[in-house]
């Protein structure tokens, strides 16, 4: 392996570095109109009526149009993720609210203008009468008998609930040595890519063909959303993804901008653009994350925990067309993550409210399940005296132990939890904290050091799904001057899996990484393909390049051995030669065998291969299992890589501030690809879960109304705020992904949560904190000690 | 987005701009490094009819060493006050608070008139101009006064600076000789407002005493603390100012930021943790 496992500069960084990246901003066209959107300003109303009429008389507006075209035009907005095969209820969701609004920010009404300035002050004339609805802000609110109901049609504001259970809890909960219970509070927050949402979309009435460049994870199933909502043929759309600028999950399908926008252009026949605002992108664009959750805990005096029960509320927000809601699901799915508990009862209850709709955000439902297991575990030795890192490890599910099935049916494939536990321990100095502690404090300081341990399942492949059913594909093509094209059905956001593809096809052909060209994210070029979530790009689609690439491989191989006299199987290759086993010297190039594909096929090297020397080929993951009818068997993530956390924190006792000292992190997600481009998403994800840890938080007043709206009130920390990050990787193959990947787009992001409050807790140990609410901003840290305070 | 259009003006001469500010009156605003107005106006809070850019005006530019005081023009930058030697040896107070302020985009943009006149609560500069008792020299078409840091910040956002007026320049008077002067502040993360911020000056001996904290009111309050620290910095002294501290922030607000008690709780903290780093200082 020449490529895989090392570490290669992402092929589009100078490019991006350079500024020169072309994000859909840039994407400048004859003729561009620009559209604006009209929100409502109410969380719950009923559209008595729209006077447009204001609007269309502002110089430069082209058009208005309301939710009445739309529903006399367009189908509802097709799921992204399927609620009738999860057995959830649903909404019929349109491109804009014909007759009620649910949340703060839907769109009702929008203005396409000559230019983005009249679209909007028109956008602003035009005038909405509503008569307000009652409405419902919290969750357990909402699941009383009698809450106001978000949608009327449904019995309760229950979408979905799961209920698994093993074992025999009130057995394990008399047996216990101690049990205790708690709630943890995960606040709502969002992935603030530093490029909001953005389409641009244009029609040819003469081709019938729509083109919308979308800054979007999701190409290929963009296009089918957009067919099926707008009831036009597959073929007559091409999406294009150009560069994104960070997505996170919250750039995945299906928002109303996305056929509205589609409909505007094929009606006007002309191009138009819609670039998101920062507020809108807040307001609206996709949240993630408010929990409450509910424990009980079994344990026995040792810090084995016997007996565990949680129960999940999820405040999902409005019911929309989006996959948001799914990670409610995925959060009861995990618990209780890296843990083997004999007696354990999960249940879920995902609930709607009239605030902005989930959508997908790194983490998916994952980091929740990880920081209340770590709230458990810390719980357990605080109630024990046993060590916080014995316990974990006494709870583990061991490595000889996978795979392992949870509670929900979950199939772990693999992992070595206490190994990388002790590394991070020994890379932290676990051991010796307790001195620098005790030394600190003479100097009046308060040090403390907190675990936080993650599981992030990875490859998320669901049935009956547009979007996550969960294989992809890929085309490799050997030009007939010896370089190689790439097409992927898998995207980048940004996060150079790009890069990662071309060093897997490289290895495969045995070829210099430049002769490579990557191309991602076009509908018309690309091989189908499900796009970027869930880590999928290199464990789905780089296995699918590997699996192309071999093909080809092989053909060439059998056209070589032709030319070297010797066997197939006898051949290699390495550095743009194919030669013979032990006889390198004896070799052909392999341009000249791609030359002789290409130009001899009828010659006595080439004749008995297929002309040609392209290879689409699909890949689908060997530990995905949907066949629950046959054997009782779901399994819906593949792979689950992991990590444990420590860090060293200085907490201000007269402030609250919390000031991060070190982070270490130690992290497994099977082989990497390319270990540089691996560290650069912990970096990113760890700094993204220390802000959920801290700073972020997107907070409502009585009325629905968002008060976080702009980056004032939005806290998120940058590098200037993190101290150089520890990050070691270890390697415990997965034994069902051909490259042994486990995928690492969403990792680091977990661990902070758990490893924050941990160390803060243990930084104040003489007041017994204990938090269960985030994010630890100095006002509420500050609050919590006085409380202690005053209670001691 | 600012979505109305507006008329823009460039002046480059103070003369101009205050005409043009007389004739158009309320409908106008300045334009200074903008970095408070265009969010402002981005988000529909201010929609002015003619903004008149102070950008061009080079000679309200200028750090000038004037005798006893220090002159700033309105248009210096946040980074030239950071880092002006003449700042840097007379008010390092001052320069430790430009230091702070927002990131290095906002800082290289935003100027010190235009922070002053905005007079956010929470900004840096007006707990340091209330303690080194500066002098603000407001110009109008009509007029030419000059106004006391003390009678200066009028309420939420409101300045002495009237109707068809203009701060034009900004006296700090220089620390006496062997002051000790400091300036604190309390932030989530680099490039955000303060929460709360303090500054204060004390004279060599002990012979005056001044504490300011800003952020726990509709602008900074100002407290002479030099009764309390006659027989210099003791345990006592210190409860004494803080206590003067939570008094004298009475009127403070609460947002996401920390509410009206953990506002008041800080600004004793940060009294005391000012007047100590500033007796260091004192030589
Ligand atoms: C991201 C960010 C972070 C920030 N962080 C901080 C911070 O940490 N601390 C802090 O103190 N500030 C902070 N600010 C505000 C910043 O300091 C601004 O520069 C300052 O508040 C306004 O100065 P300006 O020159 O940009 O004025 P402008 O925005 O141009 O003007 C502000 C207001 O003052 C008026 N005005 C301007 N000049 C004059 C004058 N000479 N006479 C009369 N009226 C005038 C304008 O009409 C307007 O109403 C931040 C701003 C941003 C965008």
């Amino acid at each position: 392996m020449k490529y895989i496992g090392k570490e290669i500069v992402g092929l589009p960084t100078r490019q991006l570095v350079a500024g020169k990246g072309q994000y859909v901003s840039d994407v400048i066209l004859d003729g561009m109109l620009h559209m604006a959107i009209v929100r409502s300003p109410y969380a719950h109303a009923r559209i008595k009526s729209i006077d447009t009429k204001p609007a269309e008389a502002v110089p430069g507006v082209v058009y208005v149009i309301t939710g009445k075209e739309v529903i006399e035009n367009m189908r509802p907005i097709m799921e992204a993720y399927d609620t009738a095969a999860m057995d959830a209820k649903s909404v019929k969701c349109y491109a804009l609210c014909p007759e009620r609004v649910r949340y703060v920010g839907e769109a009702v009404a929008a203005v396409v203008a000559e230019d983005k300035y009249t679209a909007r002050l028109a956008a602003d004339l035009v005038e909405v009468d509503y008569e307000e609805l009652p409405v419902v802000f919290d969750a357990e609110e909402a699941m009383k008998p009698g809450a106001p109901l978000v949608e009327p049609d449904w019995d309760s504001n229950v979408m979905v609930t799961r209920d698994f259970i093993r074992g025999d809890l009130d057995k394990a909960f008399a047996e216990a040595d101690g049990t205790f219970s708690g709630t943890i509070n995960t606040q709502r927050y969002t992935g603030a890519a530093i490029e909001p949402r953005g389409y641009v979309a244009t029609y040819d009435p003469y081709q019938d063909m729509l083109t919308m460049w979308a800054s979007t994870q999701n190409p290929h199933p963009m296009r089918v959303f957009l067919a099926e909502t707008l009831g036009i043929p597959e073929t007559s759309i091409r999406v294009i993804q150009p560069h994104v600028g960070g997505g996170f999950g919250l750039k995945i399908p299906t928002f109303q901008e996305e056929p509205l926008i589609a409909y505007l252009a094929r009606k006007l026949a002309r191009p138009i653009k819609w670039i998101e605002e920062r507020q809108e992108n807040l307001l609206v664009g996709g949240h993630a994350r408010q929990n409450r959750l509910h424990y009980d805990v079994a344990y026995k005096k040792d810090g084995s925990v016997i007996g565990f029960r949680a129960k999940v509320i999820a405040d999902v927000g409005a019911p929309a067309a989006l996959c948001g809601w799914g990670q409610s699901f995925v959060t009861s799915y995990c618990i209780p993550t890296c843990y083997k508990i004999p007696n354990c009862r999960v249940q879920l209850f995902t609930v709607v409210t009239n605030k902005c709709p989930w959508n997908a955000y790194r983490g998916y439902g994952k980091e929740a399940a990880s920081f209340l297991m770590d709230r458990v575990m810390d719980g357990v030795a605080k109630a024990t005296g046993v060590d916080r890192a014995e316990v974990r490890l006494k709870n583990f599910i061991q490595p000889e132990e996978f795979p392992y099935s949870q509670v929900s049916g979950a199939m772990i494939d693999s992992g070595n939890y206490p190994k990388a536990l002790n590394r991070v321990l020994e890379m932290v100095g676990y051991k010796d904290f307790p001195k620098l502690q005790a030394d600190a404090r003479k100097q009046g300081r308060c040090i403390g050091l907190g675990i936080g341990q993650e599981l992030t399942p990875e490859g998320c492949s669901m049935p009956k799904s547009t979007l996550l059913s969960g294989y992809d594909g890929c085309t490799v093509r050997v030009n007939p001057s010896g370089q190689v094209t790439v097409l992927t059905g898998v995207t980048s956001p940004g996060s150079g899996n790009e890069t990662g593809i071309a060093q897997i096809v490289a290895d495969t052909l045995g070829v210099d990484v430049k002769l490579i060209r990557v191309i991602q994210g076009d509908t018309d070029t690309c091989p189908y393909g499900l796009g970027n979530y869930s880590s999928r790009s290199i464990i789905m689609g780089g296995a699918a390049a590997q699996v192309a690439g071999t093909d080809i491989r092989e053909k060439m191989f059998k056209v070589a051995a032709k030319m070297l006299e010797v066997a197939p199987a006898d051949i290699d290759s390495e550095d743009g030669k194919i030669y013979v086993k032990g006889a390198p010297s004896r070799y052909v190039l392999f341009k000249d065998v791609a030359s002789t594909v290409y130009r001899d096929c009828y010659g006595k090297f080439a004749s008995d291969v297929e002309p040609g020397l392209e290879a689409t080929r699909y890949f689908r993951h060997p530990n995905v299992y949907h066949q629950p009818e046959v054997d009782g068997r779901f399994s819906s993530y593949p792979s689950w890589p992991n990590g444990v956390s420590a860090c060293v924190v200085e907490v201000d006792p007269e402030t609250g501030i919390v000031k991060l000292l070190r982070y270490c992190a130690v992290h497994d997600a099977g082989v990497l690809i390319n270990p540089l481009l691996a560290q650069a998403n912990l970096h990113g994800g760890i700094i993204q879960g220390l802000g959920g840890a801290m700073f972020e938080n997107l907070v409502y007043d009585e009325a629905g109304q968002l008060k976080t709206a702009s980056f004032l009130d939005y806290t998120i920390p940058t590098a200037v705020d993190c101290p150089s990050l520890e990050v070691e990787h270890q390697e415990t193959r997965s034994p069902f992904n051909p490259l042994g990947c486990k995928g690492v787009g969403e990792s680091g992001v977990t661990a902070p949560l758990g490893a924050i409050c941990s160390a803060v807790e243990n930084a104040l140990g003489h007041l017994k904190l204990n938090f269960d609410e985030m994010p630890l901003t100095p006002d509420r840290v500050w609050q919590e000690i006085r409380h202690a305070q005053q209670q001691a | 987005m600012i979505s109305e259009e507006f008329e823009f003006r460039a002046p480059t001469k103070l003369a101009e701009a205050l005409s043009l500010l007389e004739r158009y009156g309320d409908d106008a605003k300045i334009l200074a490094g903008g970095m408070s107005l265009v969010p402002m106006m981005t988000l529909g809070l201010v929609r002015p009819k003619t903004v008149i850019s102070f950008n061009h005006i080079t000679d309200l530019n200028f750090v000038i060493d004037a005798k006893d005081v220090i002159r700033i023009g309105a248009m210096t930058r946040h980074d030239t006050v950071a880092h002006h030697d003449l700042i840097k040896k007379h008010l390092p107070l001052l320069a430790t608070a430009a230091v702070g302020i927002g990131d290095v985009q906002v800082r290289h943009r935003g100027t010190i008139g235009g922070s002053l006149a905005h007079a956010d609560p929470a900004a840096d500069y007006p707990p340091v101009m209330l303690v080194a008792g500066a002098q603000f020299r407001i110009q109008s078409a009509k007029g030419d006064r000059m106004v006391k840091a003390a009678e200066f910040f009028t309420g939420l956002m409101q300045t002495a600076v009237g109707a068809g007026e203009v701060l034009s320049e900004i006296h700090v008077p220089k620390l006496p000789a062997g002051a000790g002067s400091a300036y604190l502040r309390l932030h989530r993360v680099e490039g955000s407002f303060p929460i709360v911020n303090a500054a204060a000056v004390i004279e060599k001996g002990f012979k005056s005493a001044r504490v300011a904290i800003g952020g726990v009111g509709e602008s900074a309050v100002m407290i002479d603390v030099t009764k309390h620290l006659s027989k210099g910095v003791s345990d006592q002294s210190l409860r004494a100012i803080s206590d003067a501290a939570y008094d004298a922030s009475g009127d403070a607000y609460g947002d996401l930021n920390g509410d009206t008690e953990y506002r008041r709780a800080m600004a004793r903290v940060y009294a005391q943790r000012v007047i100590k780093a500033a007796a260091a200082q004192i030589r």
